[in-house]
């Protein structure tokens, strides 16, 4: 595997690293809303990659190597030696069609010798964990499945995802990597904790929480939050998110945090489904623990990842907007968390995101998380 | 150097080296105020989270002393009583309520005490021995239905109780629980739930299920030692009529009063009640047949005498029918059903009889319920006819038919009445026969040219249940027959019973205009009172006077001192059963106004008097 990274800015246009020896098969690259909006920066792509499968979203902020940029538009090009890519995508009508458009996308991939696959999603009009589990409804839970939903900063309003076309909203894009040689290993962790009563999930809708122990769920992030802070909802939300635990399924642990406010209804939307009955539970971290939270998710994946690679080994990194937001300048400190588990000899590009797909905890089938910094590495073995 | 110092210096530092410092400046303080909005939020969560806990620790105590309440008080309600003792030495530190009624007094007076402060010695040692062992071994301790020891309920209780060890955390016995259930009135009530089951409530006598039982023993018992034994098959005769007159409630204590009678002179024989007045009695083994037999006749006896309860006087009578095995049955089910032959005949022989089984008359039985199952059908068969028998004046001018019920069967012919109406009266079914003979006969009667009058006997059993007014008035308007054209002919055996509801019936026909006969006089036994208490129409002699008036002389006085007391009393006289001159003359010597018999004529259709009714046989052939 070969690759070649490059950024694009307002200042300098594109920019990067000498072009590949051999045509890359796939383009990945990650900008903000603003930045790709228009489509220029995916046309310039098509024209210097004009035989290669595109496939980009937009973020939260994007990661390359040690730094994160709100402004610039990071890619990699990536040649494969011995692994055939597929991109497919579809368009996702309404938060209730999620599931059967994870259906589609999974017949459209599926394939006798398919490795991993990676998607990318629109973070606000898609069903993250009905996509997932429609997916898994037909590939199955041991195909292992990593990506993230588009980002908007802390706007929440629109997220593109583009795949062989300009960036667009409803889009769920993934890629399907085929082929023995392909080394498809992933990391996923959080370093949250959780604190306070268990509360229960006393009336809700879909995503919707109407009640938690009877109020309503604004009240009680009105108390943690405070009245200055709550004013920048959902963003501000974030730094609490819930671990839901749902009686009929035991062993699933799942982080939610607070993508919408309804002021007048004083009721929250959660990345995705939290049926009533279940116990929520407010978390909490500080700036060491999520740093220790994302280097786990970077040693899950390298220590997946066979010595017997040859060639360029890719990192993406999907971590949770909400963990940006928590850090703030000390965000840079989960970055050099993973850098110092992956090593020097990996190339790391990525985003922040409004929800992240992987397997948890390294294992077991991929999940939609929030709050959690997930680690994705491409390489291929040696002959 | 701070590692977050090192890069926001870094990231003011130009291409140059040149340190930006006022944008150095923003970012530290950035930095310093995301530190202190995530220390304020810290601050705040932890702050706000010890609030929720401590309410929710509030909370739960709350639940917890509110389900601690819940339960205090179903223990200190329940009707079962409950204690708790230190396990260290037995002293008492909860008593409910039934705790305090089960040891008779307060629990001010028991806890904090141990047994030997509360009990008297001897119970306090077995008390204190009872713990130790529950104590030592940590088995609970179960008695099951004991009588109490201590407490004031008395000695005469019967409880359940159970001890128990309750240790603390750390294992060591910490509370002995003990529960005592008082379980005299379950016992009492299974006790008495089992005898109910086998005895009848009534008379407290063994009942049919027993008595199965009983003589299944028996029969066992007489196989294995080649004994014999009597089964006696008893019903009371008249019965009936007690709870038709008085009212069950005094029938009830008349049957009471009826089975001591029979159990005190049965002389320990088991006597079981088996219905309403239906009675079964095993005697003991190889008790010689004469012994059976006067045995039963003193039953007969006994019963037979007057019972007075409650200054209710009644009389009642008893037919026994015997059974004796081996020789009339080796099985319950033949011993059982030929003793009921037997009492079948007894009854049918004019009760208060006692008979023993006979071969035949199982038969005789069987025959009866063939008859019984045709008599139900004769009616929708048209098995049914109205035949009629001419009454005339001593000169033999015709003045009217007394009408007849015939039963043709298909198979058997003509059924004599004398079996099929007791029949008939004994299943109720008379009720409906006795309605079609009224309406054939009205029926027939309206459509006579000559007016003349028509007899129809009645059944006591008409008398006694249905609304005998209404259906004769109905049948009347239906037919169109005058009322003073029917003649009903009662026998005093609608008067015995109850006399009141008869004489007022009796009363609303004879306003309607219909005529009253008193029927087969002289053979009863008060006849002249039933005269003085009701102005009949007519009296008729019963035949059997007619016909010996010949033979024996009393006959003939019967008769002439019959007649001289209708006269006297100014109702008139039918002679039944005249057959020859001689009677004829007779009674017309004796002034008697009205006869019937072959002499005048026998029962007929009335199609074979048709000029006695006044239709011409000749224009009615040509008609």
């Amino acid at each position: 595997m070969q690759i070649q990274y490059r950024h694009w800015n307002a200042a300098h246009g594109w920019r990067g690293a000498s072009a590949l020896r051999e045509p890359a098969q796939l383009v990945l690259y990650f900008g903000s809303r603003q930045g790709l909006a228009s489509g220029a920066r995916y046309r310039e792509l098509r024209d210097l990659y004009p035989d290669s499968h595109i496939v980009g979203c937009s973020t939260g902020g994007q990661i390359h190597g040690d730094d994160i940029s709100d402004d610039e538009v990071v890619a990699v090009a990536l040649h494969f030696a011995r692994t055939q890519v597929r991109v497919v995508d579809v368009v996702v009508d309404s938060r209730e069609a999620s599931r059967a458009c994870g259906a589609r996308l999974a017949r459209k991939v599926m394939g006798a010798d398919l490795a991993g696959l990676f998607v990318l999603s629109d973070g606000l009009r898609v069903n993250g964990a009905e996509l997932l589990a429609g997916m898994t409804d037909l590939l199955g839970p041991d195909l292992p499945v990593t990506g993230g939903l588009a980002g908007d900063g802390t706007s929440f309003e629109q997220t593109l995802v583009g795949a062989d076309g300009e960036p667009l909203p409803n889009r769920v894009a993934a890629i399907g990597f085929y082929g023995t040689s392909f080394r498809f290993t992933h990391g996923c962790a959080g370093g949250w904790d959780v604190f306070g009563p268990r509360r229960k999930v006393t009336k809700s809708n879909g995503p919707v929480v109407e009640e938690l122990d009877g109020s309503p769920p604004l009240d009680l992030y009105t108390r943690y939050l405070g009245e200055d802070e709550v004013a920048a909802m959902p963003g501000s939300g974030l730094a609490f998110p819930l671990r839901i635990h749902d009686e009929s399924e035991p062993d699933r642990q799942i982080v939610r945090s607070v993508f919408a406010v309804d002021r007048n209804a004083r009721t929250l939307t959660f990345a995705a489904d939290i049926p009533e009955g279940c116990t929520a539970q407010l978390m909490r971290a500080n700036f060491d623990s999520l740093a220790a939270g994302a280097g786990e998710a970077g040693r899950q994946a390298r220590s997946a990842l066979a010595d017997e690679v040859a060639g360029d080994k890719l990192a993406i990194l999907v971590s949770c907007t909400g963990r940006r937001k928590v850090m703030g300048q000390r965000t840079q400190d989960e970055l050099d968390a993973v850098a110092a588990e992956l090593g020097d000899d990996v190339t790391r590009i990525g985003f922040y995101s409004y929800g992240e797909i992987a397997p948890p905890g390294g294992s077991g089938r991929c999940e939609l998380h929030n709050q959690t910094m997930t680690v994705t590495m491409f390489a291929e073995a040696a002959e | 150097m701070h590692r977050l110092l090192a890069r926001q210096i870094r990231q003011s530092t130009d291409e140059a080296g040149q340190v930006d410092m006022a944008r150095l400046a923003e970012l530290v303080s950035t930095a310093y105020e995301e530190s202190d909005g995530d220390r304020r939020r810290t601050d705040r969560a932890i702050k706000l989270m010890i609030e929720e806990l401590e309410q929710t620790h509030k909370r739960a105590e709350q639940d917890l002393s509110r389900a601690r309440e819940f339960l205090d008080s179903i223990i200190e309600n329940i009707p079962i009583a409950v204690f708790a003792k230190d396990a260290k030495d037995s002293r008492y530190i909860l008593l409910n309520r039934a705790g305090e009624e089960y040891y008779g007094m307060p629990r001010e007076a028991m806890l904090g005490r141990t047994p030997q402060q509360i009990f008297p010695e001897d119970i306090a040692r077995v008390v204190n021995e009872q713990d130790r062992r529950v104590v030592d071994s940590g088995t609970p301790m179960l008695l099951e239905g004991h009588v109490l020891e201590v407490g004031v309920k008395g000695h005469d209780r019967v409880v359940n109780s159970r001890k128990l060890l309750v240790r603390d955390n750390g294992g060591a016995p910490q509370y002995l629980v003990g529960v005592i259930e008082d379980v005299t009135e379950r016992i009492t009530n299974e006790a008495r739930i089992s005898h109910l089951a086998h005895h009848d409530a009534l008379t407290d006598l063994p009942n049919r299920s027993a008595f199965n039982a009983e003589l299944d023993q028996r029969l066992g018992r007489a196989q294995e030692a080649s004994t014999s034994f009597a089964v006696l098959s008893l019903d009371l005769d008249r019965f009936k009529d007690v709870n038709d007159v008085f009212g069950h409630p005094v029938g009830d204590m008349m049957m009471r009063a009826a089975a001591e009678r029979l159990v005190a002179e049965a002389d320990g024989a088991f006597v079981a009640r088996i219905g309403g007045d239906e009675f079964m009695i095993l005697m003991p083994d190889d008790i010689r047949r004469e012994d059976v037999l006067s045995l039963a006749e003193r039953l007969v006896e006994a019963i037979g005498k007057e019972l007075e309860v409650d200054d209710y006087l009644s009389q009642v009578g008893l037919s026994v029918g015997i059974a004796v095995y081996p020789g009339d049955g080796v099985d319950a089910a033949a011993l059982l059903a030929n003793a009921d032959s037997a009492l079948y005949r007894a009854k049918r022989e004019g009760r208060g009889r006692v008979c023993f089984f006979e071969t035949g008359m199982d038969r005789e039985l069987r025959d009866r319920r063939l008859l019984q199952h045709d008599l139900r059908h004769a009616l929708e068969q048209s098995e049914f006819q109205v035949y009629f028998q001419p009454q005339a004046r001593m000169d033999g001018e015709i003045i009217g038919f007394e009408a007849l019920l015939r039963w043709n069967h298909p198979v058997r012919g003509f059924v004599p009445p004398d079996q099929f109406i007791p029949l008939a009266e004994e299943s109720g079914l008379i009720i409906e026969i006795g309605d079609w003979v009224l309406r054939e006969t009205c029926r027939q009667a309206a459509s006579w040219p000559r007016p003349l009058q028509v007899a129809v006997n009645l059944s006591p059993v008409q008398f006694q249940t249905g609304d005998l007014e209404r259906s004769i008035h109905q049948i009347l308007l239906e037919t169109g027959l005058a009322p003073t054209r029917l003649e009903v002919e009662i026998t005093e055996g609608v008067l015995i019973g109850d006399f009141t509801r008869a004489l007022n019936l009796l009363r609303r026909l004879k306003a309607l205009g219909i005529h009253i006969a008193m029927d087969d006089f002289g053979t009863g036994y008060s006849s002249l009172s039933y005269l003085q208490s009701f102005p009949f129409d007519k009296i008729k002699i019963d035949r059997s006077f007619i016909l010996n008036l010949e033979a024996t002389p009393q006959s003939a006085e019967i008769v002439r001192a019959v007649l001289s007391l209708a006269h006297a009393l100014h109702i008139p006289v039918v002679a039944e059963g005249v057959e020859t001159e001689a009677q004829r003359a007779f009674l017309q010597r004796e002034a008697c106004e009205v006869m019937q018999g072959y002499l005048i004529g026998r029962p007929e259709p009335i199609e074979r008097y048709a000029d006695l009714i006044g239709i011409n046989v000749e224009r009615r052939r040509y008609a």
